[in-house]
């Protein structure tokens, strides 16, 4: 029962774990390039100052689809953290994802369809992927269900050590670093196909993207098991192997991505899906 | 709720070049940079102005340029500020009277700030962002017009139609 | 019971053939009553069916199938002949010896010939339900074709004819029964898609023939395998009985792939692709509810004889292959009607390896997946129809701003796309339950296991993006104008699109009932193996797999909300402003993602056909 009220607390507080969570990655970033960076509670600023501009949309079915996205992301973390079956949480994932991409569809304008074909491209990358991970894990704990591997005595990460590399691999797709941004790609596509958004519309795509870091923090916990310690080594080291990613690689286009994707990412899990229906 | 505090806790900016020489828009990519990291203050270089507070202009506003930053002024939601950065932008500067420039970004939009300089300074643009900020938490959320190239925005079933204010030059 | 069903055979072949004779002012009301009739026959029939029945024919049947077949067989003869098909003259010879060496050989015992039970009733169903709805769709479509009155009336005439030959094909138990209604249906393609009269037509027709003949000659060596060693009747039910015997494995491979062929596998997809070239009724009725929809139909009423044999894993790695490849080819299509047409392609490799699997859960995953791709696919097609006759648009990057001046015709469309893949309606259940039930399969069977669900994953990504690329050309709008008024199409177009959309939506809300009362019943007979649906908590158990109720439903839910309401809601209190163009105010016209798959098609082909051969390889051994 105490585990539920921790879920539900978690759920809960998700936006305010993923703000938290993106302004340490700004300073940690900052550092990284030997700058000081904004202050811990940037995110939370920048919040406030979007729900304080003049509202303007394209038109209002793109704003709608925008704020649907968000709230379709809270749900999936909300599935995900209460231990629910995982190809469910993988699927709303993608749905919600996929309402953004319409969103990006919905306007006539440029960069958004850029962005949207790209973040479509993207999906393909990371969700088969996705899948064969909660396969291996319906193998080795013989139910789809997310609350089966939090609970699992032996840490996953000892038997399928391979699909967490592969997962390690499209982490950065799935949150749009370097040298996987081409969805985002500020430099060529301005946000893509959060462009269009403003004020506080934009607002909902912009903590949608705090909420997809607790999501992508949450898959890593669950190759940990019941150990938390074990959990929290591993959110901190993929944090800061993400962020040193983002920092000393240049953006690859997307068939490269692709290409990465399904050729290694996608060979690592699969062959460690073979290893666990083998032994 | 009063939030108009945060606006300077997390200016973002837009940065048009306008026909620069790009000597000022270097230095506003030096702001950017480990040595002036503006970043500290929250500022972020959108590139897009639907997410944008403050549109730093460069240049002289060529012909060609002119209507492109009446339509990109016209995409920024208020409140807004604008800051012309450097001599072209102000005056003209060295363009000015030249045939394809008509000089100073205040023929066209309304500025708030003039930054000097021929190659402005980072710290002057820091300097003139700040100046821009406590403008920025003075301004309401009415629409602003530009000053040349405009129409009268629309209002039709409690929506504002803005996508045509920005005119284009016949 | 029976008169119903005799109800259901001979009442199409009747309107078929009054449509002909009749004036031209009668036919309309004729086609309506009918479609009506025959739609209530299906389901009173379903719902008396309480296990099988057997139907025995009067003796002289017999010869009138025989004289029947014959003369099919010389039609297409006569076909070869005049369209210079070599393809179509041999395969159409071959039969007809085979034919009639049987004819004069086999003993004709007096076991039943037609057979009914649950699953022929749920295809009843199917069958007459949606095809109706087509048929009442094209007496406004037709209309709008250019040709003369009397083929128009010929035009539906077909339909009807097709109509019952469906009927007889689920309810055939004798195998030469089954291979004369088989044949019929493809007749019956064949006229439909050669209709248009033009080169293209006739030449994807005589395609379509020759690939569908194959099926023929694949069930004829089927018939001959058992008479010659002496396996008994040449039943499904005598097969049936046998299970688990090596010996009847090649005539299931036959049968397979007969019924593969009809389900358009690569390499035979392309009869599927070609018959675009017909009116889109017919691609709206061979792809929805009938033709294609053999293959699944008959690989179900194989699977307890299929089930956990060397030839059903060969089906599996064939439709798993396929469902990848036809998705990435539908992605590679700008043409709305072949996006369509790979789609099903792949959904048919889904449901086939469904129905492959054998195993309560995903027999009802087939049975969802069959019944409510045809819904589905049936609405997108008509639609495909509408925006032929009334907008005039056949290709997808045609069809932005179709928000603002078709409103009505757009929404439509998304919900059909949304009902293909998305949890609102069934045929998310049955790709969840696939790869649910596929994970149990892969602790089984290790390599292949895990091979599927590779391809599953894999194709299910690509269709879903797939989907989602088209519902985004479909809301795309400019934000100049935010009101919306509905177009008019047409009284019965309209009406059609209601049906199906009343269809749907009761689909939605009944799904749990259905799944209980429905299709449950229907695997249970098909399998005579109990499907269990309870409910456990808050979970649903369907066989083995639990599904969580609480948050399928809120998905349920949110989904079509969230796009129905995208289309309609309007922010008071907001402003609109242009989208960003770097400032320009040019007027882009927008595509989507493009790439293609000319040159891994011939691969594709090759490896199909490898499937195949392996097919009868591993009956074989
Ligand atoms: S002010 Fe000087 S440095 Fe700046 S753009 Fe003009 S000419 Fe170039």
């Amino acid at each position: 029962m105490t585990n539920m009220y921790i879920s539900i607390i978690l759920i809960i507080a998700a936006p305010l774990i993923g703000g938290l969570l993106y302004g340490f990655e700004r300073i940690v970033k900052a550092r990284m390039q030997r700058r000081i960076g904004p202050p811990l509670l940037q995110p939370f600023y920048d919040f406030f100052k979007l729900a304080d501009k003049r509202k303007m949309v394209v038109h209002s079915a793109h704003a709608f689809l925008g704020i649907m996205h968000f709230i379709s992301l809270w749900f999936a973390l909300a599935v995900l953290l209460l231990g629910g079956d995982l190809i469910l949480v993988i699927f709303l994932h993608l749905l919600s994802s996929a309402l953004l991409i319409l969103s990006a569809y919905s306007t006539r304008s440029v960069f958004s369809h850029l962005g949207a074909n790209r973040s479509a491209i993207s999906i393909l990358a990371y969700e088969p992927v996705l899948i064969i991970i909660a396969v291996s894990i319906f193998m080795l704990t013989g139910s789809f269900e997310a609350g089966a591997a939090f609970s699992s005595n032996q840490p996953l990460l000892y038997k399928m050590p391979l699909a967490f590399v592969a997962l390690l691999l499209v982490l950065p797709i799935k949150l749009k670093k370097s040298p996987f941004d081409v969805a985002e790609a500020h430099q060529e596509v301005t946000g893509g196909v959060e462009l269009e958004f403003s004020g506080i519309f934009y607002e909902a795509v912009y903590t949608a993207k705090w909420l997809d870091y607790v999501f992508c923090y949450t898959l890593i916990f669950l190759f940990a098991g019941s150990n938390l310690l074990l959990g929290f080594a591993l959110s901190i080291f993929t944090f800061i192997y993400l962020n040193a990613l983002d920092n000393s690689t240049a953006r690859v286009n997307y068939k490269q991505m692709l290409r990465f994707s399904l050729g290694v990412s996608f060979s690592l899990a699969f062959i460690n899906l073979l290893i666990n229906s083998l032994s | 709720m009063n939030l108009s505090g945060y606006r300077k806790k997390s200016p973002w900016i837009l940065h048009y070049n306008a026909g620069s020489c790009n000597g000022c828009d270097i230095e506003i990519l030096a702001c950017l940079g480990p040595k002036y990291d503006i970043e500290r203050f929250g500022m972020i270089n959108t590139g897009n102005p639907k997410q944008s507070d403050i549109l730093l202009v460069t240049g002289p506003v060529t012909k060609r340029s002119r209507e492109r930053l009446v339509e990109i002024y016209a995409q920024m939601p208020e409140p807004k500020v604008v800051i012309a950065c450097g001599a072209c932008a102000s005056t003209g500067g060295v363009f000015r009277g030249m045939y394809n420039c008509e000089g100073g970004v205040d023929q066209y939009i309304p500025v708030d700030v003039y930054v000097c300089g021929c190659g402005t300074r980072p710290e002057q643009i820091i300097d003139g962002v700040v100046q821009g900020l406590a403008i920025l938490e003075q301004k309401t959320k009415e629409l602003e017009a530009s000053v040349k190239l405009n129409n009268e925005a629309i209002e039709e079933n409690h929506q504002v139609n803005r996508r045509h204010i920005a005119a284009s030059i016949k | 019971m029976e008169s119903y069903l005799s109800g259901l055979f001979f009442l199409p072949l009747l309107v078929s053939l009054l449509l002909l004779i009749l004036p031209k002012n009668l036919v309309k009301p004729l086609v309506i009553v009918a479609a009506v009739a025959l739609s209530a026959m299906s389901v009173i029939a379903f719902s008396n069916i309480s296990g099988a029945q057997y139907i025995t024919a009067p003796d002289y049947t017999n010869n009138i199938v025989f004289g029947l077949d014959v003369l099919l067989l010389c039609f297409f003869g006569w076909v070869a002949i005049q369209r210079k098909s070599l393809w179509v003259g041999i395969l159409s010879v071959v039969q007809l010896a085979g034919l009639i060496y049987l004819f004069f050989n086999l003993s004709h015992t007096q076991s039943a010939q037609l057979m009914v039970d649950e699953l022929s009733g749920f295809m009843f169903i199917l069958i007459n339900v949606i095809s109706s709805i087509i048929a009442i769709f094209s007496l406004k479509y037709i209309e709008q074709e250019d040709c003369s009155p009397f083929r128009r009336k010929y035009f539906l005439s077909i339909i009807f004819w097709f109509i019952a030959a469906m009927n007889l094909v689920v309810s055939a138990d004798n195998l030469e029964y089954f291979f004369l209604f088989f044949e019929l249906t493809t007749l019956a393609s064949y006229l439909l898609i050669s209709f248009r009269k033009d080169e293209v037509s006739e030449k994807n027709a005589v395609t379509a023939l020759w690939m569908n003949q194959i099926g023929g000659v694949a069930l004829l060596s089927a018939i001959f395998y058992i008479h010659l060693n002496q396996l008994g009747d040449i039943t499904f039910t005598n097969l049936l009985s046998n299970t688990g015997q090596q010996a009847i494995l090649l005539p299931l491979a036959f049968i397979s792939i007969a019924a593969l062929i009809k389900g358009a596998q690569m390499p035979f997809s392309k009869w599927l692709l070609g018959a675009m070239v017909a009116p889109t009724p017919v691609s709206a009725l061979l792809h929805s509810s009938t033709m294609v929809k053999i293959a699944p139909f008959v690989i179900l009423r194989l699977s307890p004889a299929l089930k956990d044999t060397s030839l059903s894993m060969v089906i599996i790695g064939l439709t798993a292959f396929v469902f990848v490849a036809a998705a990435l080819g539908a992605l590679a299509q700008d043409n709305f009607k072949r996006i369509l047409a790979h789609s099903t392609i792949a959904l048919l490799a889904l449901m086939i390896m469904m129905a492959a699997l054998g195993t309560p859960t995903t027999t009802i995953a087939a049975l969802v997946l069959i019944l409510f791709h045809g819904i589905s696919k049936s609405m997108l097609f008509l639609n495909a129809g509408i925006l032929e006759k009334v907008f005039h648009m056949k290709e997808t990057s045609d069809m932005d701003r179709l928000s603002e001046t078709g409103p009505f015709t757009a929404m439509v469309m998304i919900i059909g796309f949304m009902s293909l893949l998305l949890p609102p309606f069934g045929a998310f259940i049955g790709k969840w339950l696939s790869i649910e039930t596929l994970g149990s399969f892969a602790i089984e069977s290790k390599l292949l296991g895990a091979l599927t669900i590779v391809a599953v994953a894999f194709g299910g990504a690509i269709l879903t993006l797939l989907y989602f690329k088209v519902i985004g050309v479909l809301i795309n709008r400019s934000g100049e104008t935010d009101k919306i008024s509905f177009e008019k199409t047409g009284m019965i177009y309209r009406a059609t699109m209601y049906m199906l959309l009343g269809i749907i939506t009761f689909s939605i809300f009944g799904l749990p009932w259905l799944l209980t009362q429905y299709f449950s019943p229907v695997s249970e007979a098909t399998l005579q193996q109990a499907a269990t649906v309870t409910s456990e908590g808050w979970n649903m158990l369907i066989g083995s797999v639990s599904l969580p109720i609480v948050p399928l439903a809120i998905a349920f839910l949110m989904l079509p909300a969230t796009l129905l309401t995208a289309m309609f809601i309007r922010f008071k209190n907001v402003d609109r402003a242009k989208e960003y163009m770097c400032g320009e105010k040019v007027n882009y016209s927008f595509g989507s993602f493009y790439f293609s798959t000319e040159v891994a098609t011939p691969w594709f082909y090759s490896i199909g056909i490898a499937f195949f051969l392996a097919m009868l390889m591993v009956s074989l051994l």
